[in-house]
């Protein structure tokens, strides 16, 4: 698997999903015959296995039998060879048509199993910042996961120096060695200590993304609760206010965004972990957004649960993907992804619709605790 | 070759036809239901059709503009019809098209001849299992007249039927107990069709026809009959709770009573799933016949090939699960059914193949039904390796419910099983009618249909990898280009099936050359072609034998 990991990261560089498509209107290019550009490294990894993988296997089998077809067309029509010879069986060959098809398969396997428990496991990713003081080398990791989501290898950390101008993401090795895989308490021991006004974070944890990043935690949970025929969404880690998001007429948006623009957009913050839960009040309906690879039915009765991680700031659409009576196709779901200062703005703005005191008026910030990657700035 | 001189052609007494109330309303033989089943697919298929034309045409601009015709300029009773539409363009074109078509049709044609039996082993069955498709056949036109969802008119929550879209919460009105209803029929007739033909065929094949020496066909309507036997009751089950749920206050599947809607889902897929398996087996009988007729070569591989057929059947049971990724289910019930998943295209890798070493080396005649077959052999790969990226999870996610999903099963199914269809139908027309038809008609109806169906459903992946939502009336303005060119492929397509109308005409009616008992040759091995064409009422007075030296009946 390390290899595959390692072929990655060039691969989703070339397969063209650069930092500046994702524009509203670009996600959709009219006429477009490909995936709708990644926001976020897991789907990224979903187009790189679709892209790289899937699709090039699937092409190249259906034109060899489309190359077999022709050729005994070609070859073996009644002009071209009048007497047919009269063979049924080989035992070889059929082995041969067995046994490919099964190792193709299991290449295919190993890449879709490692993506889809990415997709499904919501991760858990830690971290710890500590200040630099030009003398301290050693730094603590509290490795306190479950024992199959334990820190074991160099690859589940990463040690990152932020001087306030910018991060650098430290090597294995070269920068720093580490004392305790598979143990409660990680001791991380930098070459040379981190200077003064440094900065040092340190993520820990199995849900590593193709890019070798830790995806830390989820910082925030959205609740959506589909109905006929648009959504109510709930922001329960601050104040649980709620609202409903309902399609815009075709007179109050552009002809583009008609059908995929709402009212009420949820808005998130970039770079952080969600964790979405859904569920429905009538009938099932589902919560997509294809930039995200992201999709999760909404079910009465039952609360199921997904998770993003947005590259870029922007909006993103998706539209219900579950039918559930005749306006299924007027729920879009449109998500627009802010800076933290601007999601904390508007958390604050729907506290005060609600009646609710600002959370985030004082210089200390109050997230929710008990999630790793709101660490106190 | 088999001892088969015995056919009774000249036997006058087997050509004593009743009267024709008698012979069509109360008739035991399998040929005159055989008949009676592929003329209902016909009135089904133009009908499903017909429904799919409506759904392109509504599909080829944005906005909702076409369907308001039909309902007065209302635009929410145009919202229903769509979903209507596709609801019941789905139910026509599997339990009343490809089903009746191949199972009761050529099935209840071609199983008895092809194994050297008089007749089916429950004639009166037979005749009860046709006629309760009637009326299941009514009942389901009855539901789309009742009102469904307010004073709409019919169901609109998909062939799927979730609950509760189908239920008391979506769709109060009659519509779904009536569809429900049909449904019971439907399947009621399958399950006594297939006990039918699995006794048949285990009981009365030729003497010294063992199970090997089965013809493929034969096979393939055993394989799906198991599957009927073994599904269907699920289905009878899911939906009778359904019905309670609906009616008398259970709740099975509804969620504030203590019930669960993924229950149905389960039950719906545990049948759903062998249900597409169902509908391609036959086809995948009928394609080894005319690939080995056309090549004048022995079926490549036949033991492989029958037991791929029993192989997918088996596997089609434990994959049910993969329709529903996205519905909450636990990460490692996602795998299991990833890994399940793909291991079907192993045995279906084996009947591509051996379809193409049957004709390696052969001597091939370019006759409709072969081209056919080998359009058939092309889509269906097609069809089957977008159904391996969709059996993995993790792309399904993003693809699911979107038009790639369309354009994968449309392509297994309405490009792999209704190929399958006019390729047996090209076959075994002038066995049937004794006439023959004219070639180039054949090949121009294969020529529009391939090119109008690939430009129907090949753009339809590009919707899909774009994101675009399946059961959608109307859809963003970036949609529309492939839209379009969909919709100008069902057009071609609708032209392609007037010149199959047309060929038929002229064959029936103009045409009119006689059919000889094996008009394809040296290559047509199976003891249909040892018949006169058509076969006379009773065939086999005394039965061909296969006991004598190695004879196989393929």
């Amino acid at each position: 698997m390390k290899i595959l990991t390692a072929m990655k990261k060039p691969i989703a560089a070339i397969s063209g999903f650069g930092v500046w498509a994702a524009t509203a209107q670009a996600q959709i290019t009219p006429g477009g015959i490909g995936m709708q550009p990644a926001n976020s490294a897991l789907a990224e990894e979903v187009h790189w296995f679709h892209n790289i993988i899937l699709m090039p296997v699937i092409t190249i089998i259906s034109l060899f039998v489309l190359a077999l077809l022709i050729w005994i067309a070609i070859r073996y029509n009644s002009k071209a060879n009048p007497t047919p010879r009269k063979f049924s069986h080989n035992t070889l060959i059929e082995i041969i048509w067995t046994g490919v098809p099964i190792l193709i398969l299991l290449a295919i396997a190993l890449p879709s199993f490692e993506l889809l428990y990415k997709e499904d496991v919501t991760p858990d990713g830690q971290q710890v910042v500590a200040a630099g003081d030009g003398q301290t080398v050693d730094f603590v990791f509290a490795n306190n996961f479950p024992e199959s989501r334990m820190v074991r290898r160099p690859g589940h950390l990463q040690v990152i120096v932020d001087d306030g101008a910018e991060r650098r993401v430290l090597k294995h090795r070269a920068d720093y060695s580490v004392d305790g895989f598979g143990e409660a308490d990680l001791v991380v021991s930098m070459t040379n200590p981190p200077p003064a006004g440094e900065r040092v974070i340190i993520r820990g944890g199995r849900s590593v993304d193709h890019r070798g990043d830790v995806t830390l935690a989820p910082t925030m949970t959205i609740k959506a609760s589909g109905y006929q025929w648009g959504w109510t969404y709930s922001y329960p880690d601050f104040g649980d206010f709620e609202f409903v998001s309902n399609m815009l007429p075709k007179d109050q948006t552009t002809p583009e965004l008609y059908l995929r623009e709402v009212d009420n957009r949820i808005v998130v913050p970039v770079g952080e972990t969600i964790r979405v839960t859904t569920t429905a009040r009538d009938v099932i309906h589902a919560w997509a957004l294809p930039a995200f690879a992201v999709k999760i039915d909404a079910v009465p009765g039952r609360i199921n649960e997904t998770w993003f991680n947005a590259d870029r700031e922007g909006v993103y659409y998706g539209q219900c993907s579950e039918i559930c009576g005749i306006k299924h196709s007027f729920m879009p779901i449109a998500v627009e992804v802010v800076s933290r200062p601007a999601f904390e703005a508007w958390i604050d703005s729907q506290r005060a619709l609600a009646g609710l005191e600002p959370m985030f008026d004082a210089e200390t910030v109050q997230l929710a605790q008990g999630s790793a990657g709101a660490v106190a700035e | 070759m088999a001892d088969t001189h015995a056919a009774s052609g000249h036997d006058d007494h087997a050509d004593h036809t009743p009267s024709f109330f008698v012979r069509w309303f109360f008739s035991t033989n399998h040929k005159d239901i055989g008949t009676l089943y592929l003329i209902f697919a016909i009135v089904a298929g133009v009908l499903g059709g017909a429904m799919s034309g409506l759904i392109r045409m509504e599909l080829a601009d944005p906005g909702v503009t076409f369907l308001t015709n039909f309902t007065g300029g209302n635009v929410e009773a145009a919202y229903n019809f769509y979903n209507v539409l596709i609801t019941y363009h789905g139910l026509m074109m599997i339990f009343f098209m490809v089903m009746p078509a191949l199972i009761g049709g050529f099935g209840n044609w071609f199983v008895p001849i092809m194994i050297g039996a008089p007749d089916m082993a429950f004639p009166r069955m037979n005749n009860i299992s046709f006629w309760l498709y009637v009326a299941s056949g009514i009942l389901i036109t009855a539901s789309l007249f009742a009102p469904g969802y307010g004073s709409n008119l019919g169901f609109g929550g998909s062939w799927v039927l979730y609950p509760p879209l189908s239920s008391n919460t979506g769709s109060p009105g009659p519509a779904m107990d009536l569809l429900i209803l049909s449904l019971h029929l439907a399947g009621a007739s399958s399950i006594l069709g297939a006990i039918n033909f699995i006794t048949t065929i285990f009981n009365m094949r030729a003497p010294g026809m063992t199970l090997h020496k089965m013809p493929l066909f034969a096979w393939s309507v055993l394989v799906t009959a198991f599957l009927l036997v073994l599904s269907l009751p699920v289905l009878a089950g899911a939906i009778t709770m359904l019905l309670t749920d609906r009616n008398f206050g259970t709740s099975f599947f509804d969620a504030a009573g203590g019930g669960d809607p993924l229950l149905f889902q389960h039950l719906f897929w545990f049948f759903g799933h062998p249900e597409v398996y169902i509908l391609i087996l036959p086809a995948f009988g009928v394609i080894s016949h005319i690939v080995s007729t056309f090549s004048k070569k022995p079926i490549f591989g036949y033991l492989g090939m029958a037991y791929a057929m029993v192989a997918i059947g088996f596997v089609g049971f434990i994959v049910w699960a993969h329709h529903m990724y996205t519905v909450g289910l636990t990460v490692n019930m996602k795998a299991y059914f990833v890994a399940a998943t793909m291991v079907i295209a192993v045995p279906t890798g084996i009947k591509i193949f051996s379809w193409i070493a049957t004709m390696w080396g052969g001597s091939i005649e370019f006759r409709t039904p072969m081209i056919w077959a080998i359009g058939f052999i092309f889509l269906f790969t097609v069809g089957g390796v977008t159904g391996v990226v969709l059996a993995n999870a993790g792309v399904d996610h993003y693809m699911h419910d979107t038009y790639y999903v369309v354009a994968h099963f449309h392509y297994t199914m309405s490009l792999g099983a209704v190929w399958g269809i006019f390729a047996a139908w090209y076959y075994w027309f002038p066995k049937m009618t004794g006439k023959m038809y004219r070639e180039w008609l054949g090949n121009l109806h294969f020529l529009f249909m391939f090119v109008g169906v690939n430009m129907v459903f090949f753009p339809q992946h590009f919707l899909g990898l774009q994101g675009m939502p399946r059961r959608y009336i109307d859809y963003p303005e970036a949609f529309a280009y492939w839209n379009k060119i969909s919709t100008i492929g069902y057009e071609i397509t609708a032209f392609g099936v007037l010149v199959f109308a047309a060929c038929m005409f002229d064959a029936f009616f103009i045409y009119r050359k006689k059919a000889a008992a094996n008009p394809w040759g040296e290559g047509a091995t199976t003891l249909e072609w040892t018949l006169p064409s058509p076969p006379p009422f009773h065939q086999f007075n005394e039965l061909p034998r296969f006991d004598k030296g190695d004879a196989k009946a393929f």
